[in-house]
């Protein structure tokens, strides 16, 4: 990482641009990872939003954004950014728009999208080698119509659609291991919380081309509950207690930017969030904690 | 039939306050609805829930327009158009706030015709059972509910959310029930509503347009900014300058909506008609420079949003 213009916190971005006065919920971690990623990549990039939480950015005749943004059905984006990207190349080969004019295609999606109904369309534009840029928001279930569980919610936590003492019972799906897979330029996972990591890795991605996936963890005050004051900090847990694992992909190569160590409880990570209550209260599931616990130390395991 | 209107933020417990009222009334042999309206599910965000309750079977589906009885949880949504609190108030509506100015006030305030009353304050560490006391309150105003169903409709609702939350909820409700009863009876049932009068509005007829006219398109950038989501806020941060070391970038970082800018000398500056007030900005500056404010207060200090 000698090369990133972002050597220190004091590098990144003092100005911020991407509109204020969004609907999105007070302490939203999606929209912290938004608008420091907007500040790394500019103005010049069309966003193309699957159906969401994001989607309600621009409702007419508001946006946030001082570029374009197309809205397409939730299982749709990367084959939307397929059509946007053709077009700029089209527009480029008559001559009517400049290398310097030229657009990054921004797919932005949440977990729901980029996990269940919008992969196949992301498999698909990878075979193709689109050559786009993929942020996806995961907070870890279906946040804008009151959080069911989608397939990167983790195993035991409580949503709309997995009460009960056990919570849900599938485990998070490994979206950056099937990205992985497919040989793409970049896939990277960033949290708000480390925004020197996040400016790094974006301004990484920027430079590369082909299929490019940002996997943010998106702390949800509303569907995880917890305090919108602690949105940062549960991202901070995620990364020190090693559940979110901060990496890179680039040439085959898998690299962790940040391993914590000594890595925190995982226990620390779940008490601070209402969605895993009932793994504390009325009495304490040490079984699952431990369960929990485990599957984390086999992957540091493999890592070290 | 009685329909009842309950207005409040995500995160006030509008949602429950519907259900308690509504299994109150279903317990005290009602035919009942209730059910908060759905849309994007955020906490601040106006939060709409109704209730009807009915000795017949009830044949009316969706919103509530004409109420008997408004409650509100907030005292900041009446100035929020989008709150549409008032909508539907006539002579006959009861109109219920929790606030800590004096119902006579707000009675001309909104120019209401109706009664209005207020629910009594509750202490700082009660504040996240408003709902149970909006059900509470709205239950005392009602002839046909007594203290025994509102409590059996609390322990009903409360239970499935954690058994431990119920004997506070259940204390703030019936507290607010007391401080209410005397009105006991105010509100009355409305009447049918017919489709009778309906008139079909002048209709007007748009001829279709080409794709590039008639798809909405905005040209001009970050027009979001024109919402003034700072009206979201129950309280301010506030920074002391004295304390603020100019590090320029971490409560501007961190604010998820960027509402916090930072000038030349490297001090930073918060947007308060965009700020939501979730605090993280407080929480993570390292010098502990940001206090949070009442927002009542930090007007009254003529802190201008």
């Amino acid at each position: 990482m000698s090369d990133t213009p972002y050597q220190h916190l004091r590098d990144l971005p003092a100005h911020h641009i991407l509109g204020t006065g969004t609907p999105m919920c007070a302490g939203c971690g999606g929209l912290a990872t938004l608008h420091q990623v907007y500040d790394i990549l500019g103005e010049k990039c069309v966003i193309i939003n699957a159906a969401g939480c994001m989607t309600l950015l621009s409702v007419y005749p508001c946006t946030p954004f001082h570029g374009s943004w197309l809205y397409t059905a939730m299982a749709s984006a990367p084959a939307g950014a397929q059509g946007v990207r053709d077009g700029l190349d089209i527009l480029k080969k008559k001559g009517r728009l400049s290398r310097e004019e030229d657009l990054e295609v921004v797919v932005l999606t949440g977990d729901g999208s980029a996990n269940g109904m919008g992969l196949s369309a992301t498999s698909g534009a990878m075979d193709r080698n689109l050559d786009f840029l993929y942020l996806c928001y995961d907070n870890e279930g279906y946040g804008n119509t009151g959080q069911q569980y989608s397939a990167a919610t983790p195993h035991a936590a409580r949503t709309a659609t997995s009460k009960g003492s056990l919570g849900y019972p599938g485990y998070k799906k490994d979206l950056f291991a099937i990205w992985a897979a497919h040989n793409p330029g970049y896939v990277a996972t960033v949290v708000a919380a480390e925004p020197l990591d996040l400016a790094r890795k974006i301004e990484r991605a920027r430079g590369l081309s082909g299929p490019r996936l940002i996997l943010a963890l998106a702390p949800c005050p509303t569907g995880w509950d917890f305090e919108p004051s602690a949105s940062v900090e549960i991202g901070k847990l995620a990364v020190a207690t090693g559940i979110w694992p901060l990496k890179e992909y680039v040439d085959g190569r898998v690299t962790h930017t940040k391993i914590p160590h000594p890595r925190l409880e995982v226990r620390d990570y779940l008490k601070a969030q209402g969605r895993f209550a009932h793994l504390f209260a009325p009495r304490e599931n040490r079984k699952m904690i431990a369960e929990i616990q485990a599957r984390v130390d086999r992957y540091w395991q493999k890592v070290d | 039939m009685y329909r009842i209107r309950f207005h409040g933020r995500g995160g006030q417990g509008m949602k429950t306050a519907g259900r308690i009222l509504g299994t109150a009334f279903f317990l005290a042999g009602f035919e009942v609805q209730d059910a908060p309206r759905y849309g994007a599910e955020r906490r601040g965000a106006p939060i709409f829930a109704y209730v009807r309750a009915s000795r017949n079977p009830i044949f009316e589906r969706g919103i509530i327009s004409r109420p008997d009885l408004i409650i509100v949880a907030d005292d900041h949504l009446p100035a929020m158009p989008g709150s549409g609190v008032l909508a539907g108030a006539g002579e006959q509506t009861v109109f219920l706030i929790y606030s800590n100015e004096e119902a006579s006030l707000w009675q001309e305030r909104l120019n209401l015709q109706g009664s209005v009353f207020t629910l009594p304050p509750l202490a700082e560490n009660e504040l996240r059972f408003r709902g149970a006391a909006c059900a509470g309150g709205a239950a005392a105003l009602l002839a046909e509910l007594d203290v025994e169903l509102l409590a059996e409709a609390v322990r009903e609702e409360i239970d499935p959310l954690g058994s431990e939350l119920v004997a506070d909820n259940l204390e703030v409700a019936l507290a607010a029930y007391a401080a209410l009863a005397v009105n006991r009876g105010t509100v009355h049932e409305g009447g049918p509503v017919s489709a009778i009068d309906y008139a079909s509005p002048d209709w007007l007829k748009l001829p279709c347009e080409e794709t590039l006219l008639s798809a909405p398109a905005i040209h001009a950038p970050a027009t979001s900014e024109m919402s003034q989501t700072g009206l979201w806020r129950s309280e301010r941060p506030l920074i002391d300058e004295s304390r603020c070391k100019r590090c320029w970038w971490i409560c501007s970082t961190f604010c998820p909506d960027g509402a916090i800018q930072v000038d030349e000398e490297r001090r930073p500056h918060i947007d308060y008609g965009h700020c939501k007030g979730c605090m993280v900005c407080l929480n993570q500056c390292p010098t502990h420079a940001i206090t949070a404010v009442p927002e009542e207060e930090a007007a009254a200090q003529g802190e201008k949003p």
